[in-house]
């Protein structure tokens, strides 16, 4: 582009001079130089800035760095400090976490041998040996007993009749009627483990509490309110457990009470029949 | 070099008799003539350029640079205290750890609630109790035919009293629907324990902008699964109702017969 510009300038210069020797009149000459003038004033390039004008700009650039970029840094910093004073004073101040962490360490080492002392107190009652076995197998928080757990039911509360010793009927309610007790008491005993484990959840949670940091502490929550939902299965299946037994006790009388209904009838027929041969 | 001497002697001839074209010529010449480049050393506005910008240089040090360097040290502080206090990373994958210990006590719970506690011997009620110990929602249509097995239909019109075989078809519908719910709740607990393991795997693998959704998921999850408690503690209660209603109607279906008992003591008396 340079280069271009430097033979156009030549080239107009060379016009220039041939157009002025080759002028016929003093008219010519003076309307040649006009345009020349007109050509360096209109296409020439502005003149260079003096001494003064580069002092005022450096000058205005030291001012532009003065004012403006070093107010901006000094708000950014200051926004900065109050966020990061913010952050240690007000949100996470590490008194109060030590506080925090503190706390629970103190609380576990108030309640949770109490506590544990307080769930573990015998409450076995029976005197008798059959009653005595069949309560121990009952509460001692096994899952790999439940055969010494039938044993026991037996022994204490007998087996089924023979069939030719009851009607098939009352063997089929006797039957389903222990069945389900005896269901439930081993679910009992599942449920009596399964809650051994959600206090080792809870004590692991609490120990972690203990040593956790703000940013460690959600992983904390989550897995204690899943553990909440675990437990709260458990006590769904316990209610499911309880239900089949009342249901099942409810059947029971009304089993009862259709065999009453049936007996009446058969007595009043054989009243009706009596009192036809009279 | 007459030839020369020749024209030079012309063009001063030419310039002579062109007095006023030859002093615009020069003065164009002259004008338009390369100067000299400016000196680094001699050139004034050089030196003034110079010390420009060394207070340039030295003001952007001062200023941008330190002003920077402030900056740079707080957000210096703020990291060390974001990754010392609020989340070291040591305590992040301990807690981690301890969710994929909680992960294994779970799993055991879940191992030991599975264990079978089938305990009937007869054909009719072996079958019956297997079905309510299921938890398949599937096998709740086969309950009544069971039911009716082990405990026996509603009498027929002529075997009972209509009160009788009211609170006798009452009686079995609450001790059946409580039985069905049982199974109904079985299943639900089971998918409650399988989403509390699922839950617990994404905790592991959590990072903590993010554990909070996922607990956010789990509070949901507790939520229904309180609702789903509530319902079964319902059912229990209409068994308890439907049971207490039953002793209230046996109470009154004794005074009938006390009544009915007397009016034909009565009648027999007025024979005589």
């Amino acid at each position: 582009m340079a280069a271009l510009t430097n033979l156009l300038f030549v080239f107009l210069l060379a016009l220039f001079g041939y157009g002025m020797v080759r002028a016929k009149s003093r008219r010519q000459v003076l309307a040649l130089t006009l345009a020349g003038v007109l050509a360096v004033a209109v296409i020439g390039p502005p003149p260079a800035q003096a001494q003064g004008s580069l002092v005022a700009a450096i000058q205005s650039v030291l001012n532009v760095i003065n004012g403006l970029i070093k107010t901006a840094l000094n708000s950014m910093n200051s926004v900065r400090t109050a966020v990061s004073n913010f952050y240690q004073q007000a949100t996470w101040p590490v008194a109060l976490i030590n506080q925090s962490k503190a706390m629970v360490t103190q609380m576990i080492g108030q309640y949770r041998s109490l506590m544990q002392s307080i769930f573990n107190i015998n409450l076995r009652s029976a005197t008798l040996p059959n009653p005595t076995a069949l309560e121990n197998v009952m509460r001692n928080r096994q899952t790999t007993d439940f055969s010494s757990l039938t044993t026991s039911f037996a022994n204490t509360y007998g087996t089924v009749p023979a069939a030719t010793a009851a009607g098939p009927a009352d063997r089929t309610m006797m039957d389903m009627d222990d069945a389900l007790a005896l269901d439930n008491l081993k679910t009992l005993k599942e449920s009596d483990a399964a809650d051994d484990l959600t206090l080792r959840v809870a004590n692991n949670i609490e120990n972690g509490a203990s040593q956790a940091a703000p940013g460690s502490a959600p992983f904390l929550t989550a897995s204690a309110v899943a553990a909440s939902l675990e437990s709260q299965a458990l006590t769904q299946r316990m209610l499911a457990a309880e239900l089949r037994e009342e249901a099942a006790h409810l059947a029971h009388e009304n089993a009862l009470r259709k065999r009453g209904a049936a007996m009446t009838g058969d007595v009043n027929a054989e009243i009706l029949k009596l009192l036809e041969r009279k | 070099m007459r030839k020369v001497m020749r024209n030079v002697k012309r063009w001063f001839e030419w310039g002579w008799g062109h007095k006023l074209r030859t002093a615009v010529l020069l003065a164009v010449f002259s004008l338009l003539i390369p100067r000299p480049a400016r000196s680094q050393f001699l050139d004034p506005c050089c030196a003034i350029m110079a010390a420009g910008l060394s207070t340039i240089s030295s003001t952007l040090g001062n200023v941008i640079g330190g002003g920077l360097g402030s900056i740079l040290s707080v957000e210096k502080n703020i990291s060390n205290f974001e990754q010392s206090v609020v989340w070291p990373q040591k305590l992040i994958a301990q807690a981690q750890s301890l969710v994929g210990a909680v992960q294994g006590l779970f799993n055991q719970m879940r191992g030991v609630m599975k264990i079978p506690v089938n305990s009937a011997t007869l054909p009719a009620s072996r079958q019956f109790e297997q079905n309510l110990l299921s938890g398949n929602p599937n096998q709740i249509a086969q309950t009544s035919a069971q039911y009716t097995t082990v405990y026996g239909a509603v009498p027929s019109a002529t075997a009972a009293s209509p009160e009788t075989r009211d609170m006798i078809d009452m009686t079995d519908a609450t001790a059946q629907a409580a039985m069905k719910k049982a199974i109904e709740i079985d299943a639900l607990a089971d998918l409650e324990l399988k989403a509390a393991d699922q839950i617990n795997q994404s905790i592991r693998a959590a990072a903590p902008g993010s554990a909070p959704i996922i607990e956010a998921q789990a509070d949901a999850w507790l939520v229904r699964a309180n609702a789903y408690t509530q319902s079964a503690t319902a059912d229990l209660m209409r068994v308890r109702a439907i049971a207490l209603a039953n002793a209230s109607e046996n109470l009154k279906n004794g005074a009938a017969n006390a009544a009915a008992v007397q009016q034909q003591i009565y009648n027999l008396l007025k024979r005589q």
